[in-house]
């Protein structure tokens, strides 16, 4: 018996444990220097704007600001925190990036539900997912298709 | 590093003088694939340790991402990238053996000569050296597995609109293009949106909003 497997399907959501309207855990990102620079030799976007301040600023930003890879792997954090591993996406739209998610910031990922459709065994969730910063919404908020196991099926 | 020659259209964008037609040929050119058609794979298959160092500083903590064992009870062959990872492991090299230097300025600021990022691929319109994402919309048919290689086929215009904002002058483009596996099969449909503008001089940097821009 695998410990680990049994604990995440004891701890999986299922579909019909959702109800339109409820929120999804919100998850915190401190957007440091340190962690601008793992962020880009994490994901290979080295564009001088995420880790460079002086660049960032002479091109128009305030100071260097996280990448649209970082951005997305925040999304998608807290949304696998909340499908579970038996949880799939199937969809993001609207990520809209309207602010600079910037240095010396926390950057917030915020979610609901906003609808939801049996698809033959599988159910889709609809959620509205929005980032957020000391400046008000930064990305988003945009719609995100997940699906989620049926305890029927 | 020696300042490039300036198109005129450049110029154009800075002086102030008719910046937005600058722009025309690029507005026409909506409906074009920029590709050459191939399909374009990332340099690497994607291997655990690179895997391990996506997820560290998202601190992102579920086990389909590194407990083979996790995975396969959930139904997949091995441990899976994150759907939104893909696109990482489809960006292109900074620099390959037999290639030009990258580095050559030791100035504390000077950009490589080449970057997959950034806005310098053969294109129409201006030459701009301030370049952001503006938006993204995905649509995933599957999450790729450790050993898979991904690759980026067609880079297709879908819209430009030259438009002033308080970083620049400069337009916004939207790209479309998919996310293949070795087979050509698709894993992932992308539309991305992009700013490419001439920055404001440096006394003008733009308030912490000015991402707000469309």
């Amino acid at each position: 018996m695998n410990t680990t497997v049994d604990v995440l399907r004891a701890a999986q959501r299922y579909f019909e444990d959702v109800e339109v309207g409820e929120s999804i855990p919100s998850v915190a990102f401190p957007i440091t220097v340190y962690r601008l620079v793992m962020e880009a030799g994490a994901n290979r976007d080295f564009n001088s704007i995420h880790h460079n301040s002086d660049y960032a600023r002479s091109t128009g930003a305030p100071d260097m600001y996280a990448n649209t890879l970082f951005l997305l792997g925040m999304w998608e954090r807290a949304l696998r925190e909340w499908i579970g591993c038996a949880g799939t996406i199937r969809a993001l739209r609207g990520f809209r990036m309207r602010r600079f998610n910037t240095v010396g910031d926390t950057t917030r990922v915020v979610g609901k539900v906003v609808a939801t459709r049996r698809d033959g065994s599988t159910g889709v969730v609809v959620l509205e997912v929005h980032s957020e910063n000391s400046t008000g919404i930064t990305v988003g908020p945009g719609q995100v298709e997940v699906t989620l196991p049926l305890r029927s099926a | 590093m020696t300042e490039p020659t300036r198109p005129a259209a450049e110029t154009a964008v800075e002086t102030g003088d008719d910046w937005r037609a600058a722009w025309d040929d690029m507005v026409a050119a909506v409906g074009t694939d920029f590709s050459d058609g191939k399909t374009a794979y990332g340099p690497d298959t994607i291997e655990r340790g690179t895997l391990r160092r996506y997820l560290e500083p998202l601190e992102f903590d579920c086990p389909l991402h590194y407990d083979a064992e996790v995975a396969r009870a959930f139904g997949y062959p091995d441990v899976i990238v994150p759907y939104t990872a893909a696109l990482s492991w489809s960006i292109p090299a900074m620099w390959s053996p037999g290639d030009p230097p990258l580095f050559d300025d030791h100035r504390r600021d000077a950009q490589p000569a080449r970057s997959p990022i950034n806005d310098q691929g053969e294109r129409p319109g201006p030459r701009t050296t301030g370049f952001f994402a503006t938006d993204i919309e995905l649509d995933f048919v599957r999450p790729l597995v450790l050993g898979e290689r991904v690759g980026r086929r067609g880079n297709r215009l879908m819209s430009c609109t030259p438009k002033e904002t308080a970083v620049g002058r400069g337009a916004f483009l939207t790209w479309e293009s998919e996310l293949v596996d070795k087979h050509g099969e698709v894993v992932a449909r992308m539309r991305t949106g992009t700013y490419a503008y001439v920055p404001r001089p440096a006394e003008r940097t733009a308030p912490a909003g000015a991402q707000e821009v469309r």
